[in-house]
């Protein structure tokens, strides 16, 4: 009788777990809606945002500081889930494969190629980013920013931070980093096994760098996909890479998994260079502990990619009217000033600071300096533009292809 | 059958229901993905994934191959510790001091036994600053890569480490259901010294009796995820870490090959668990005999 | 036994204890070290900021501590009653080794494998991301093992106990109550342990049926382990650790048969 009375129980269990999900559907036609109107829909709703949360600061932002911010002005609830690029979009994919009403997300962070993959199987809302209010204040004329991969924005996502590829390197172990491709091969001959780059977003950003610098600049690669100049210059990239291949960490038969285990061994002293997508990164890591004081960043000669990254909302999400009051709030001038804030998070601002008010200018001219990576005015001439998603996809699959699979 | 109750029968419908129907309905969708029959990217029946494994350059044999590899060293390894083990101290594994510190290792998820070992044997960890210390290496690239290499030795370490105890264990309990003891004893009386009792009486027993556990535990480590996810190399890779990569890869065109993956993996299994599950019964009939 | 045998046995017991027990000492150290890199065989500075830090600022890993707990309660009661009921039923079934065959099947292959091929399905029923989903997801794999570990439990031993308290008038209940639970208490404890400690450990089948939104301490664990900073990973994993280690001490015998 003991298990009747437990099976029921857990029959229970389950039935009301499984119902926790159902949520109001959206009674407002978002498209004609006045802002008033879709604020006040989104009062009281769960608003489930899928993120990267590899960073204990960025989490900490979001969850002290965001989630609370949202819930005191908006009464919107903020449910942070740990979910990234390909996986969003494989979610998505089931999703849609699947025939689910409303998706397991409101909100992604995103950037070019996810936005790219998304749009290709048609999974975002939008344009629904002139609808926000605090939009007015994004610089959109900067090409870093309404152009997302070479494609256009276009109102299907909301940018969020701008930053830029730097390398950070010990000042102690590499008094004198290599600034040039002919450097760089120089020096990793000198001092094999102490360089790498991860095999993750990061680290093809960089090799996305060397291809432009390979190319001859930006505009060689500008554009639309070009299968014939990706061809001509991906194999001199290969041979470059290949010929500095031995003398990679683990002679270059394996390359970390992301850009984490590629920091932990750099601050291991394992390898003497990491690095980030994010220009501010090494005064967070530096500030937290765990990399050396002595740790400083700087971009490549030839220079490298800068990039927004953004906000999109899944065409079948239920909770649209709410991931629109959070996008507005993460564009708010207030919330944008303190995520530069290195001590926060060191992120670059989307934000058009001569279009704020006089107060905000003011504040955002104040924002404590970055000790550890380069100025931002020093490294912006040598910020490149993302080219199509194409290309990053195809150095993916040909970097496994033609390196890390080639026997040497 | 009086002593069918309808109660068990409610357990067994259970069971049906939320083991063995969601598995099957789970490989019949592999199933036709990998022939194209469903995805969204679908363009009706084709065999044209099936034909992939066999290109060039394709990983997913040599991703079988290699978890096999690294699926047998580290199981051989483990049989071999552990009986050296049983063989010397298993006085103390019965219970004494091991008996007690045994349980640590299995306590490891997977997760955190990769990240020990990765903090223990990478370039610059515990074991390479020792060799440090003692004057052996200058800087961390010098030590010998044992972890993220290409022969998969870390996760052989790491999967060694948990096998060692749980086997170490359950040799020590087959050698009192076995009453290996007395068959040494008898061994003795007629002249066998001490290695060939070891060797002639108790090894074989013990891996007789346990070769259904052996073979389980083989189909159980050429599965592991999250050893591999953190030890392991981009190529080859074993079977779960390829089919993950496959299943959220950015090129979408891979999702099929995903569940070619974990078709042709269900099958292996199935193979090397049929094999146990014969001995197991051949053993039953041993027994009642 | 001779002196020097002895003296060797003592040592290797010494060695091989230190082993086993090396990577809890080592997270108990490196959660309380700081600036601990190469080539520092030893910490350089200690402190227990991390223990201070680790519950005030990351709230979650009291929450994922929470839901670790309940899920694996859930999946164990749950794999439990009814593995014993249907390991009766298969037990006494004329295709008693055909059913058996199945339940190896979850039993022994990889969660992440089988869990990609059934993502869809639990999508189309509305599970994925639900502390249910995951749940039932786990069920599938702890109820194989459950089945075949009650299987051997219901043999000819049994099956006349239950005989016996048949012809003596017991009714079905009865013969639950008074005969069948008061002998297996032993063996339904140990399964539960065991299913407890399966659904304990599952990392990659939560991450995909509870799809990032499910965080369970393991899911927590491998996010810092991937992180750069090592010593939260050392703290997590400590916190990881404590139940199953408590079990296992508490009952050894189970160990045994906890294949993974």
């Amino acid at each position: 009788m003991k298990f009747l009375a437990l099976l029921s129980l857990l029959c229970l269990l389950l039935i009301g777990c499984g119902k926790t999900t159902a949520d109001k559907p959206q009674s407002v036609d978002l498209a004609a809606a006045s802002w008033e109107q879709i604020a006040a829909e989104a009062r009281g709703h769960t608003v489930t945002l899928a993120m990267w949360q590899g960073d204990p600061l960025i989490n900490d932002y979001m969850k002290s500081y965001v989630a609370p911010a949202l819930q005191n002005q908006y009464g919107v609830t903020l449910n942070i889930v740990g979910s990234q690029g390909n996986d969003i979009v494989s979610t998505l994919m089931t999703e849609a494969e699947a025939g689910k009403e409303a998706s397991s997300y409101d909100l992604m962070w995103i950037n070019g190629e996810t936005f790219y993959q998304l749009r290709q199987v048609n999974a975002l809302h939008g344009p629904f980013v002139e609808k926000l209010p605090n939009a007015a204040m994004i610089d959109f004329g900067n090409r870093f920013i309404n152009t997302d991969f070479q494609q256009p924005v276009e109102g299907y996502e909301c940018p969020w931070g701008n930053v830029q590829l730097a390398i950070i390197y010990d000042t102690v172990r590499a008094p004198i980093p290599p600034r040039t491709r002919q450097q760089l091969e120089e020096y990793v001959k000198a001092h094999p096994g102490t360089f790498t780059f991860d095999n993750s977003f990061t680290g093809m950003t960089f090799l996305k760098s060397l291809l432009i610098d390979i190319a001859g600049g930006e505009q060689q690669l500008a554009g639309p996909f070009d299968s014939a100049k990706y061809a001509t210059y991906s194999a001199q990239l290969w041979e470059y890479i290949n010929r500095l291949k031995p003398y990679f960490w683990k002679e270059g038969k394996t390359y970390p998994a992301a850009v984490a285990p590629l920091h932990q061994m750099f601050a291991n002293g394992e390898v003497n260079f990491t690095m980030s997508n994010n220009d501010g990164e090494v005064d967070n890591k530096v500030l937290q502990g765990i990399f050396p004081a002595t740790a400083r960043a700087y971009v490549l000669d030839g220079g490298t990619i800068q990039n927004s990254h953004y906000m999109g909302i899944p065409k079948r999400s239920a909770q649209k009217a709410g991931a629109m009051v959070v996008c507005n709030f993460l564009i708010s001038p207030e919330a944008q000033l303190r995520k530069l804030d290195p001590n926060v998070w060191g992120d670059g601002t989307v934000l058009d600071v001569g279009r704020l008010p006089d107060e905000w200018q003011q504040k955002f001219r104040n924002v404590p300096g970055r000790k550890y990576a380069p100025p931002r005015q020093q490294i912006q001439p040598k910020a490149l533009m993302e080219l199509a998603p194409e290309y990053m996809i195809r150095l993916f699959d040909d970097f496994r292809r033609n390196v890390i699979q080639k026997q040497s | 059958m009086s002593s069918k109750s309808n109660l068990d029968r409610a357990g067994f419908l259970l069971f049906l229901l939320l083991a063995i129907l969601p598995m099957a309905a789970g490989l019949l969708y592999a199933a036709s993905y990998s022939v194209g029959l469903a995805g969204l990217l679908s363009e009706g029946f084709t065999w044209e994934y099936w034909g992939r494994p066999f290109q060039e350059g394709n990983q997913i044999f040599a991703s079988f191959a290699f978890s096999l590899g690294v699926a047998l060293a580290a199981t051989a390894i483990t049989l071999l510790v552990a009986l050296l083990l049983v063989l010397t101290v298993r006085r103390s594994l019965d219970s004494g001091l091991l008996a007690h510190l045994s349980t640590i290792p299995l306590a490891l998820p997977g997760t955190v036994l990769a990240f020990v070992i990765l903090q223990w044997c990478s370039g610059s960890g515990i074991a390479a600053r020792a060799a440090y210390a003692l004057g052996l290496l200058q800087t961390p690239a010098q030590f010998p890569g044992i972890v993220n290499d290409q022969y998969g030795v870390g996760i052989i370490i790491a999967q060694v480490m948990v096998g060692v105890p749980f086997f170490a264990l359950l040799f020590t309990q087959l050698w009192h259901s076995q009453r290996i003891s007395q068959l040494m004893e008898l061994a003795q009386t007629i002249g066998a010294t001490r290695a060939q009792r070891a060797m002639r009486v108790a090894v074989p027993l013990l891996l007789h009796r346990a070769f259904p556990t052996v073979m389980l535990h083989l189909v159980a480590v050429i599965g592991v995820y999250e050893v591999p996810l953190l030890l392991g190399v981009q190529s080859p890779q074993m079977i779960s870490v390829l089919t993950m990569r496959n299943y959220a890869m950015f090129d979408l065109q891979q999702k099929p090959e995903a569940f070619i993956c974990a078709i042709l993996y269900t099958l292996l299994s199935l193979l090397l668990i049929a094999i146990a599950w014969r001995r197991m019964h051949r053993m039953d009939h041993e027994q009642s005999a | 036994m001779s002196n020097q045998h002895r003296i060797f046995q003592n040592a290797l017991v010494a060695a091989v204890g230190m082993l086993f027990a090396a990577p809890m000492l080592y997270l108990l150290l490196l959660s309380f070290a700081e600036g601990w890199t190469f080539p520092h065989l030893f910490p350089p500075r200690v402190s227990a900021g991390l223990w201070e830090t680790m519950w005030g600022r990351e709230q979650g890993l009291v929450g994922g501590l929470l839901l670790s707990i309940l899920l694996s309660v859930v999946v164990a009661v749950g794999s439990t009653s009814v593995g014993f009921l249907a390991a009766r039923y298969v037990s006494y079934h004329r295709w008693r080794r055909g059913l058996l065959f199945l339940s190896y099947i979850p039993f022994v292959m990889s969660p992440v494998v089988l869990g990609a091929c059934i993502h869809v399905v639990f999508i189309r029923l509305g599970l994925v991301g639900t502390v249910a989903g995951v749940v039932i997801a786990q069920l599938m794999f702890a109820l194989g093992f459950a089945v075949i570990f009650f299987v051997s439990f219901w043999n000819a031993e049994r099956k006349s106990l239950e005989e016996a308290a048949r012809m003596l008038g017991a009714t079905t209940p009865q013969t639950y109550s008074r005969v069948l639970l008061p002998i297996s208490r032993q063996p339904l404890l140990l399964c539960f342990l065991q299913t407890f400690l399966f659904s304990w450990f599952q990392y990659g089948l939560t991450l995909i049926i509870g799809g990032g939104k499910i965080t369970t301490l393991p899911v927590l664990v491998y996010l810092y382990t991937g992180e750069a900073n090592i010593y939260y990973a050392a703290g997590a994993s400590i916190l990881l650790m404590l139940p199953p280690l408590v079990m296992l001490w508490g009952n050894r015998a189970m160990a045994v048969r906890f294949g993974r």
